[in-house]
């Protein structure tokens, strides 16, 4: 456990900025599938799932493929 | 001509607004900050799975590996992700019917092509040159060796290929009338000119030379020289793509 602590310490320069890449794109799709209640396909419980679990791709995808048309809301 | 700027205003708003750009900065950099850990934490990895039980002789990891992982990311993933989020950026407006206004009051078609080709190629330069940076940052700190002396000659093509895939996609996207439309058009190209890379004797003068030779030319194996055929194919190609995309828009019902 001791050299787990390590490797996270020696690579904190890297962890740190990485992490919060991830919570900005998580925050950023997050906040528009609560505000915006039309998607393509779906519903808010899934998108949320979808954006909060799977990582990365998950935001993707939801900016790509499950945002709904803007002139609806 | 005075309405291309106005064009290219409202294109770069648009990305900023539904957050493409955004997301493209964000993942290509994520890709750049993955690319040195993974390199450096490969060793520790194997250790952990079979440390005790297998004796193996791990070489310790160097700037070449860090490379490798940026380029493998950029030209798979990253431009993968790049052909998801532009693959409507024409398709959209044309099946929305946003720019039957604009059309009708005047602004001409081929002003609409340029200004989201140069938007595309804007967003790609400036989100690949910061995730370029961000990985040559790192890679210096955490493996300060000379094995990679020619790290601009690596990323230039892929800057390049960039800008011929990007002229495909929004070929695509016009010849499309949705955004999977034009997103197939681009996986079929990609995938013909692998195939065509299969013959050693098109290889020279084929536009993938430009994703796959990366790291011999960061470690100095090749030269830009060699590959000056790909280059100049890919970018007449996405000049004639891009004309092509003018010509379409042109003879397309809005």
């Amino acid at each position: 456990m001791n050299t787990n602590w390590q490797l996270l310490a020696d690579n904190l320069p890297i962890f740190i900025p990485l992490i919060l890449l991830e919570l900005i794109l998580m925050v950023t799709a997050l906040v528009h599938v609560l505000r915006h209640p039309h998607y393509r396909f779906g519903n808010r419980i899934l998108w949320v799932l979808i954006v909060v679990f799977i990582q990365i791709i998950g935001p993707i995808l939801y900016f790509v493929f499950g945002r709904g048309d803007e002139r609806r809301g | 001509m005075a309405t291309l700027p106005t064009m290219l205003k409202k294109e770069l708003l648009e990305t900023w607004r539904t957050y493409r750009f955004l997301i493209l900065a964000v993942v290509v950099l994520i890709f750049a900050l993955m690319s040195p850990l993974i390199a450096k934490l490969t060793p520790d990895i194997m250790k952990m799975s079979f440390g005790k039980t297998l004796q193996l002789a791990i070489p310790k990891p160097t700037s070449i590996d860090s490379w490798t992982q940026f380029y493998k990311n950029m030209t798979q993933m990253g431009i993968f992700v790049v052909a998801i989020l532009f693959g409507g950026t024409m398709s959209q407006e044309l099946s929305r019917g946003t720019l039957v206004n604009l059309v009708t009051k005047g602004l001409p078609r081929w002003v609409v092509a340029v200004s989201k080709y140069i938007s595309l190629v804007v967003q790609w330069s400036v989100a690949l040159t910061a995730s370029f940076l961000v990985t040559w940052g790192y890679t210096a700190y955490y493996f300060p060796d000379a094995k990679t002396p020619y790290i601009w000659q690596g990323f230039v093509p892929l800057l390049l290929f960039g800008f011929f895939f990007l002229a495909v996609i929004l070929f695509g996207s016009t010849l499309a009338n949705n955004s999977y439309g034009g997103l197939l058009f681009t996986i079929l190209v990609v995938g013909g000119l692998y195939l065509v890379n299969l013959f050693k004797a098109a290889q020279n003068y084929n536009p993938i030379s430009l994703i796959g030779n990366n790291m011999a030319l960061v470690q100095g194996h090749k030269t830009l020289g060699e590959l000056g055929p790909g280059i100049a194919i890919a970018i007449g190609a996405g000049l004639v793509l891009l004309a092509g995309t003018v010509i379409l828009l042109n003879r397309k019902k809005l």
